[in-house]
């Protein structure tokens, strides 16, 4: 028989003794912790399909974190953030939740996908002490009774289009607006909710298209969309394709019409990729920029100090749900109460007139499981940034 | 080495486990599973859990591609078939959860005949692309078929329950999961001992040969079609138990390609193949994640630096397997047992 075929098993036995040695250590003693630490744990997308938001989450999350420890941690207590990476898959995060909740005694969660948190949501009952937010803004997800300990820390996907629908009928009373979707729980979480809205504000949604994730070939759509001539096209369920695509046809055809995005698609770096197509671009941003200077947005300068490079909205996502999850911690243990997930939400609860340090431009209060504000912002292509097109809007 | 195993009749010949050995490490193993949640923590009986599932769906698809040699690339969607039917049947009228993982398994099954009909006509690539193009109908049914499958939001389940008993832990889902899943694989075993077993196999060496001794094609080649679909049915079923929520999106194609990739990495047409396979794409990039997780004690944030590394180290693992063991796992597995029995002596 041929040594090669001796390959995969044979290399096992020759690994070096004492890295084995040092791995097996390194499993008996398990992760050394404190007593009295917090631990924020996190299922992160740093690989897959959400990978562009996961590297992102995972870098504010930490920064966040550690300038909390910096700070001396929650009343003392220091916090641990503990992350895994999930490639985006239900099951991955799911082992993750398992293997973290296992191994430390978690109160603070970072969940990703929507799945993910309605398959915990029964378990987060069952167990009663953790706490989680996470990269979802799904509608579904803003239901304190279905889901008394999730929260997200910005507008869900129908309050995103309340805001944007509210900025039309400010600038355009009257207006026809077309919705444009992708064909997932994603693109379609607002699109009823938002036709009813636009109707009590006085617009009129005379077309909604429906294209695949992703879709390339858009010029049936486009035509479709020409036929209308909407006053204002708000893109939804996607992050990139197909909206350059469709600017750009929609342009050549002398389409005068406003072209709007949600949180997802309005990362700067995002939109300057789609280049000429990108100018004027508008859409709904619960955080500030990274490189808004605003004298009211100490904290920002701070994320620069850190990190000199260009932080992604998703980043500023995760900074500003750690922070949130953190100041329910600290609210919660004010109250002398264990910390349970009943006792973090009502922390979480009884946030009102709550300083971002800018991140959000106006003091939030949290009443339910969601923080309904969000700011219209228009992209500058000459600028190469995007730049505030509205005030802030608070929703009721 | 082993000696004194003379085996004195037909049925010695054609059993499964053929000595006392293997009698006992199978005694053992069982044991062990036994024992593990009552012992092991919730992230090992979670992931045990996981495996068994996707031993169900691998062994289903080694019945129909390693077997019968027909490719298919909608596996994931008979996982959803059987999966959607068991939240329906559970969240809409309540059946007792048997019933519904049997019905989930008939759902599959039924649906599996149905998208197995053109494999009489085309082999191969051919029926690989006919088969996504079944689970993308599939697809769209789930997400349309708003009235009964909840459209793009899914539907959620209770969880099952057996003598008032909510098994809505995957510790109390274990003592359901592991042995349906011991159950199916032996079925499959057992399978491949009988004539439809064998016709399998004759279809798959030579379909025109297997036909001129007397196989009727279409009819056995459905019949793996529809076995194979009550394995992804099943396992589907146990899968929304599991997870309990299923939404169109969480069958998506990539999960056809990882049942793929699982039964060639653990062996096509082995039993053993398909389940050391489920293993093996379930558990490497859990103990990669492990080994991340170890070295972030050293490496600040070895987590964002190292977990693109370990995709491209799982990329490369199945990459080493297919080229130093086109057989999978099975083979090796095979080959360390011969060297046991010729021990001290080798050939």
């Amino acid at each position: 028989m041929p040594t090669s075929r001796h390959h995969p098993g044979g290399s096992a036995g020759r690994a070096p003794a004492p890295v084995a040695l040092v791995a097996l250590a390194l499993l008996v003693a398990g992760p050394a912790r404190a007593a009295d630490e917090i631990v924020l744990g996190a299922s992160v997308p740093i690989t897959g399909v959400f990978a562009f938001a996961g590297v992102g989450i995972h870098a504010g999350i930490g920064d966040y974190v550690g300038l909390v420890n910096q700070d001396g941690g929650i009343d003392g207590r220091p916090v641990r953030y503990v992350a895994e990476d999930t490639a985006y898959k239900v099951d991955a995060s799911v082992a993750a939740f398992n293997r973290i909740t296992s191994q430390y005694e978690v109160q603070l969660y970072y969940g990703d996908s929507t799945a993910f948190s309605k398959t915990m949501a029964p378990e987060l009952a069952r167990r009663g002490t953790i706490l989680m937010g996470g990269d979802s803004f799904a509608s579904e997800l803003n239901d304190p009774e279905r889901f008394p300990y999730h929260f997200l820390s910005g507008p869900d996907y129908t309050e995103m289009f309340g805001i944007l629908l509210r900025y039309i009928a400010d600038q355009s009373p009257g207006a026809k607006v077309a919705f444009v979707h992708s064909d997932t729980e994603f693109g379609r979480d607002p699109i009823a909710r938002g036709t009813e809205i636009a109707e009590e504000l006085g617009l009129s949604v005379p077309i909604t298209i429906v294209t695949a994730p992703g879709s390339v070939d858009v010029t049936t759509e486009v035509l479709r969309l020409r036929r209308v001539r909407p006053d204002y096209t708000i893109f939804h369920g996607y992050v990139l394709a197909p909206i350059p695509e469709f600017i750009t046809q929609a342009r050549q055809m002398r389409l005068r019409t406003e072209f709007m995005g949600t949180f997802w698609s309005m990362d700067n770096a995002i939109v300057q990729t789609m280049g000429d197509a990108a100018d004027g671009f508008l859409g709904v941003m619960p955080y500030r920029y990274y490189y808004d200077e605003s004298a009211d947005a100490p904290m920002l300068a701070k994320i620069r100090e850190i990190r000199p490079e260009y932080q992604s909205t998703a980043y500023m996502q995760g900074f500003v749900t750690a922070m949130l999850m953190i100041e329910a911690t600290r609210r919660a243990l004010a109250t002398g109460e264990p910390l349970t997930g009943a006792s973090l939400k009502a922390g979480l609860n009884s946030i009102r007139d709550f300083d971002t340090g800018g991140l959000i431009g106006v003091p939030i209060s949290i009443t339910g499981n969601s923080v309904p504000v969000g700011r219209i912002y228009r992209a500058d292509a000459q600028a190469g940034r995007m730049v505030p097109a509205s005030d802030w809007i608070v929703l009721e | 080495m082993r000696i004194g195993h003379a085996k004195e009749s037909y049925a010695a010949d054609e059993a499964l486990l053929d000595s006392p050995f293997q009698w006992t490490m199978l005694a053992l193993m069982i044991a062990g599973l036994a024992a593990l949640p009552l012992f092991g923590d919730p992230y090992w009986v979670y992931l045990v859990c996981l495996i068994a599932i996707h031993v169900i769906g691998a062994t289903g698809l080694n019945i129909l591609t390693g077997f019968t040699g027909l490719v298919s690339l909608g596996h994931a969607a008979f996982l959803g078939v059987g999966a959607y039917t068991v939240a329906v049947l559970e969240a809409r009228i309540g059946t007792p959860f048997p019933v519904n993982l049997l019905a989930g398994g008939l759902a599959a099954a039924a649906v599996g005949l149905v998208v197995g009909l053109p494999s009489l006509r085309v082999k191969g690539l051919y029926l690989a692309i006919a088969t996504i193009a079944a689970s993308v109908i599939l697809h769209f049914v789930f997400l349309h078929w708003a009235s009964l499958t909840g459209g793009p939001a899914g539907l959620s389940l209770p969880p099952a329950t057996l003598f008032g008993v909510a098994l809505d832990t995957p510790f109390a889902l274990y003592w359901l999961i592991l042995p349906v899943a011991g159950v199916m694989v032996l079925g499959a075993a057992n399978l491949f001992r009988t004539r439809v077993g064998r016709a399998f196999i004759a279809i798959r060496d030579r379909d025109i040969s297997a036909e001129l001794i007397g196989i009727p094609l279409l009819k056995t080649k459905l019949m793996s079609f529809g076995i194979s679909s009550f394995y992804a049915g099943v396992a589907g079923g146990l899968w929304a138990y599991f997870f309990r929520v299923v939404t169109p999106e969480s069958f998506p194609l990539i999960m056809s390609i990882f049942f793929l990739a699982a039964i060639i990495v653990g062996g096509l047409g082995s039993i053993l193949g398909g389940v050391l396979g489920a293993v093996f794409m379930t558990l490497v990039p859990e103990a990669l994640k492990l080994g991340v997780g170890l070295l972030s004690g050293v490496l600040p944030d070895a987590v964002a630096i190292l977990a693109p590394v370990r995709t491209v180290v799982f990329g490369a693992l199945i990459i080493g397997f297919l080229i130093f063991e086109p057989l999978g796992l099975a083979e090796i597995w095979r080959r360390f047992r011969r060297l046991q029995h010729l021990w001290p002596f080798r050939t």
